[in-house]
């Protein structure tokens, strides 16, 4: 039984590689990875693949406003996707408003992470007193939702980009923090982490070179699904009227910039940058079921 | 801290007023005096429940709130029973059928479900349902009937149309997580031996599933929707805010973005409050739906 367990185990390593490799060329991951890829790429490369700059007020001209998905502006560009209320032209608008939502949710993702990391690298190693404490914090921000605390913190600091990201960073550190600390609390009872400590290695040394690469791993897929839902917040937030300015748009901004023409029937405005919000939560959360399952040892077949 | 963001007092008064017009609401609000004074007023109101006046209403902020409360609630605790009618079924046949290709379009739909932003699915429902086809009105609450004393959407068909879209669009942020759990659930239950029994009695499976199944996944799902339940009202601000809905979350996105201090903190405490109760409540709840948590309660 217990030789069966080891050779079996050996196997899988031997294929580690391979399987890893044929994990990735699942149909699933190659799509959502592809689309996630043209995604970021025409978020950073926005100024040369807009048609035109929505935010230069010499090129947007009034006597374009709302124009359907198709028809020829006053210079003679086409609007592919429509323009707005102001006659800017919506998929211009589209790509530079993911610009905003990336930068947002991405700076945001990483802020949490570190401070994640660090309370819960700090909360696993030592444990006892700090740790409770720490835990208890991070239990009560758990227990209310994302959006609320978002709601109120932004109530709070005012309207800005770099408030939204204060705001997005604060509500999401709690989670990394607690999968961390459990990640932490593992390697910490190993015996390398105890050989290091008799060796004398500082506290400091010790985590940052032992227990900070053994702990980090849960966290890959915990990041990717956690943009994703930073994107959403913070378009919901921009929505509502309390996230980023208007003065440079994301996705949800648009979106709310469009409500107020549905009910005459201008759907685009509103339909496009939702789709493209759609596309880009969706990518992203299949990406990271994907690399779950591909980073999972036990889910091998 | 509230207190740093933007000055009310340019909200309040048309920005053509003399300055001795603006001097003087300052002092009616009692705003030209220092932050310390000013807190100090608050907590000798909010010791005896007085959290304020609101700037934009002039009335108590938390009777404003309590006013608003019941369309809230209303809605919410229809979003609740729309998910689990919808998401319990679906997510019993994906955890009856793992192989199907109507489990795959499940689970598909579901992180899809996650996927997809609320509130723009939310403009999407109006274009479809209000715009093109006329069916359902955009935004209200509708003519309200009096049953038992309770002023409700529920009990007027005009309610109840102005009711269906903004509870759906509540609910599909749920449904998809009640579908995970049945699933997950029912994959468990299905496996004890007390379900192989009952096949090998030769019950039919309808008997099984509600008989047998359904009182055991269910303990689990009605202690998480229970604490979700104060997601759904958190997020019950984006639903109102889209249908123009009268209740506590569009209240106080108002009240943000015009900057009227007593309500949104009087929203905050009142929230604060309902989360705790809640709480509570499933903490109680599963003690009395799951005899173990109470026994090992006793031995600690």
């Amino acid at each position: 039984m217990n030789d069966k367990v080891i050779s079996k185990k050996n196997g899988v390593q031997n294929n580690n590689s391979k399987i890893i490799i044929k994990k990735f060329t699942r149909p699933a991951t190659i799509i959502s990875l592809g689309l996630l890829f043209i995604i970021i790429f025409c978020a950073v490369i926005a100024p040369f693949l807009a048609p035109t700059n929505p935010y230069d007020l010499k090129v947007v001209s009034i006597l374009d406003s709302r124009l359907s998905p198709g028809d020829s502006m006053f210079n003679g560009n086409v609007a592919w996707l429509g323009t707005d209320g102001a006659g800017r032209d919506v998929l211009s608008a589209i790509i530079y408003g993911l610009r905003t939502s990336l930068i947002v949710a991405i700076s945001s993702a990483l802020i949490a992470l570190t401070i994640g990391l660090i309370v819960g690298l700090i909360s696993g190693f030592y444990g006892g007193k700090i740790d409770s404490f720490l835990m208890r914090v991070v239990d009560i921000q758990l227990s209310f939702p994302a959006i609320l605390i978002a709601l109120v913190l932004l109530a709070l600091l005012g309207k800005g980009i770099d408030k939204v990201i204060i705001a997005l960073a604060i509500v999401q550190w709690a989670i990394y923090a607690r999968t961390v600390r459990a990640a932490a609390i593992v390697e910490r009872n190993k015996e390398y982490i105890q050989a290091a400590s008799c060796l004398g290695l500082s506290d400091f040394f010790i985590i940052w070179k032992h227990l900070l690469p053994n702990s980090i791993s849960p966290l890959i897929v915990l990041a990717t699904l956690q943009t994703a839902h930073s994107i959403s917040i913070e378009a919901t937030l921009s929505f509502l009227g309390v996230g980023v300015p208007i003065t440079e748009p994301s996705l949800g901004s648009l979106i709310s910039n469009g409500f107020d023409f549905i009910l005459s029937g201008a759907y685009w405005i509103t339909f496009f940058p939702g789709l493209m919000l759609l596309a880009t939560v969706a990518a992203i959360n299949i990406f990271g079921d994907q690399l779950r399952i591909i980073l999972n040892p036990r889910v091998n077949n | 801290m509230i207190n740093f963001v933007g000055d009310p007092v340019d909200m309040l008064v048309n920005p053509e007023s003399l300055p001795e017009e603006i001097d003087r609401v300052r002092k009616d609000f009692g705003l030209d005096q220092p932050v310390h004074v000013q807190y100090w007023k608050f907590l000798q109101g909010a010791v005896t429940g007085n959290l304020g006046n609101s700037f934009i209403f002039g009335r108590p902020a938390l009777a404003l709130i309590i006013e608003r409360f019941p369309a809230t609630l209303e809605l919410a605790t229809c979003a609740l029973i729309i998910a689990i009618v919808v998401g319990l079924p679906l997510g019993i046949f994906a955890g009856l059928n793992p192989n199907s290709i109507g489990t795959r379009i499940i689970m598909g739909g579901s992180v899809l479900g996650i996927s997809i932003p609320t509130f723009w699915l939310g403009l999407m429902m109006i274009i479809v349902f209000s715009v093109i086809l006329g069916w359902l009105p955009v935004s209200g609450r509708g003519e309200m009937g009096t049953f038992l004393g309770i002023q409700s959407s529920l009990f007027t068909l005009d309610g109840l149309l102005h009711l269906i879209m903004p509870a759906t669009n509540l609910a599909l942020f749920k449904i998809a997580m009640v579908i995970r759990l049945a699933r997950a659930g029912t994959e468990e239950v299905m496996g004890f031996d007390f379900i192989k029994f009952t096949r090998a009695r030769g019950l039919p499976p309808k008997r099984i599933v509600s008989f047998h199944l359904l009182p055991n996944i269910l303990i689990p799902i009605i202690t998480v929707l229970a604490i979700e339940f104060g997601t759904l009202i958190a997020f019950a601000t984006v639903t109102e805010t889209i249908f123009a809905w009268p209740g506590l979350g569009k209240l106080v996105i108002e009240a943000i973005i015009n900057l009227d201090r007593p309500i949104v903190v009087a929203y905050l405490m009142f929230v604060v409050t309902l989360f705790l109760i809640l709480n509570l409540i499933v903490d109680i709840m599963y003690a009395v739906l799951d005899p173990r948590v109470r026994i090992k309660g006793e031995i600690q």
